[in-house]
């Protein structure tokens, strides 16, 4: 059987090997990594099932034909379930033998193709990703640099109508940057890229720094800032410090930014059975109720008009915050209470759960 | 009669529009401004001009390129005589300068900068910065 199937397709320009057992067969497999496969179901010692069971192991994508004994469909089906791409029941023709094989050997080019493709579409991704990121904001942020010197009156003092004009265009480019910078994060933030850079943190001592650096804009705002870290210890979460860290910066920033003069923004972190919980807490004019749902999505920002045509958030901030979140399989909720103020919540997995991340 | 010699800033960065903006700012503040445009011409400069403070670019041809030559002020022979010198990292890409929460060349083992600050420059941001520096 091995010597006729080896001269059927030894006509038709295949490399071919051949092994009289299973075990034999591994091994070759092993050293000479082929294209496709023909094994005979029905062998003493190691089984034409037991090759099919160590195969994805060494070659997940090896094309697999298999040869059956006369009307034994049951065996045919379990071994395509075990990945065999078709069956060859006994007696076959040479034709068949050369359909079969060579339909295999197209679906194996086919799944190789789309892999390399796939492979190809990532790196082109991450490509494009840093290329915007590059080519874009440089020569914006160059146009931005001319426009804080001339508006600093370094080169001639600008008046009046120019000063303000320039002024405009300045806060323009200003939210131009800030959407692309978003825009960026947004396109970044993802599970996969997140894994690398977990560790366990202290979110005490997270707040302890994002505190102290929002201190002086809390104050320039006239909000004051409510934070007592909590006196016990509080269970550590996994999680990618920096990307935290902007969910956080963005929710104390619009705390203070949406507050009431001389309002307060309270930070609460706490200890809950299943996960660590953060509370952000202002006395702002708060959300109406119709809005509540689509406070997470894209460029969703509330205000008519032209006001939102010069708005210099990029509208991106909190959809960033939830992806962020979800991608450390935590949640984000928001409650609010028009004319009183809003409550954003952030829960997040302890570190010491098995598998919050894995 | 009373001569103050003015303070001389070295900027180094590869890019010539970056170059002239900060020029007119330090120069705005009456300090005297040396150039560079990449870090082999810094090298150069730093050893010749001994500046007071450097404003250092940290995107040039490569990614360390700015953070090597940190590391080699603070650490290399070749740069015994000026070792102190205040420098401050400009970086144009938000999360490559590290956060201000961090230095990121510390996982390299390299010595970092005295400050940092992102493109676009406030004008008012970095003479304030500066002047804390230079302030004996």
């Amino acid at each position: 059987m091995r010597d006729s199937c080896a001269q059927i397709l030894l006509k038709n320009r295949y490399r071919v090997e051949t092994a009289e057992n299973g075990t034999a067969g591994i091994q070759k497999i092993r050293d000479l990594r082929p294209d496709a496969v023909i094994v005979d179901l029905k062998m003493p010692g190691m089984s034409g099932f037991d090759v099919l069971d160590a195969l994805p192991g060494i070659d997940p994508h090896i094309a697999v034909i298999v040869i059956t004994g006369y009307a034994t469909v049951d065996s045919a089906v379990e071994a395509m379930k075990k990945g065999a791409f078709d069956f060859l029941p006994k007696p076959f023709t040479p034709e068949e033998l050369r359909i079969i094989l060579a339909h295999a050997l197209d679906r194996r080019r086919l799944v190789l193709e789309a892999e390399a493709l796939r492979r190809e579409k990532k790196i082109l991704e991450e490509n494009f990703i840093t290329m915007v990121s590059h080519q874009l904001r440089s020569p914006l942020v160059a146009i931005q640099q001319y426009f804080e010197v001339v508006l600093a009156g370094i080169a001639g003092d600008p008046e009046g109508q120019l000063k303000a004009m320039l002024g405009k265009a300045s806060e323009r480019l200003t939210g131009l940057l800030n959407l692309i910078n978003d825009w960026l994060d947004l396109a970044r933030v993802d599970q996969r890229r997140l894994i690398g850079k977990l560790k366990p943190l202290d979110l005490r001592k997270t707040f302890d720094r994002l505190v102290e650096f929002m201190t002086p804009s809390a104050r320039d705002a006239g909000i004051s800032l409510e934070w007592h870290g909590p006196a016990a210890p509080i269970s550590e979460v996994l999680g990618d410090e920096e990307s935290l860290e902007q969910v956080f910066m963005n929710l104390l920033s619009n705390a203070i930014k949406f507050n009431k003069p001389q309002g307060r923004v309270r930070i609460d972190l706490r200890d809950e059975p299943d996960s660590v919980v953060v509370e952000v807490q202002d006395t702002g004019i708060g959300i109406a109720k119709e809005h509540l749902p689509f406070i997470f999505d894209q460029f969703f920002q509330v205000g008519r008009g032209e006001d939102k045509a010069r708005k210099k958030g990029s509208g991106l901030g909190l959809s960033i915050a939830k992806k962020i979140v979800e991608a450390h399989r935590g949640r984000i909720d928001v409650s609010s209470e028009p004319g009183c103020g809003t409550t954003f919540m952030v829960r997040l997995p302890k570190s010491s759960q098995a598998g919050a991340l894995a | 009669m009373m001569t103050a010699t003015r303070a001389k800033i070295l900027v180094v960065d590869d890019d010539p529009d970056f170059r002239e903006a900060m020029t007119a700012i330090l120069e705005s503040a009456s300090y005297d401004v040396v150039t560079a445009i990449n870090a082999a011409d810094g090298t150069q400069k730093i050893l010749s001009e001994h500046p007071d403070l450097i404003l250092l670019d940290i995107m040039m041809d490569s990614l360390f390129d700015g953070y090597s030559l940190c590391n080699a002020i603070r650490t290399s022979k070749e740069f015994e005589g000026v070792r102190a010198t205040p420098i401050i990292f400009v970086s144009a890409v938000r999360q490559i300068a590290g956060s201000r929460f961090g230095f990121k060349g510390e996982e390299q083992g390299m010595t970092g900068p005295d400050d940092y600050i992102d493109k676009p420059v406030k004008p008012a941001d970095l003479l304030a910065r500066i002047a804390r520096f230079l302030k004996k």
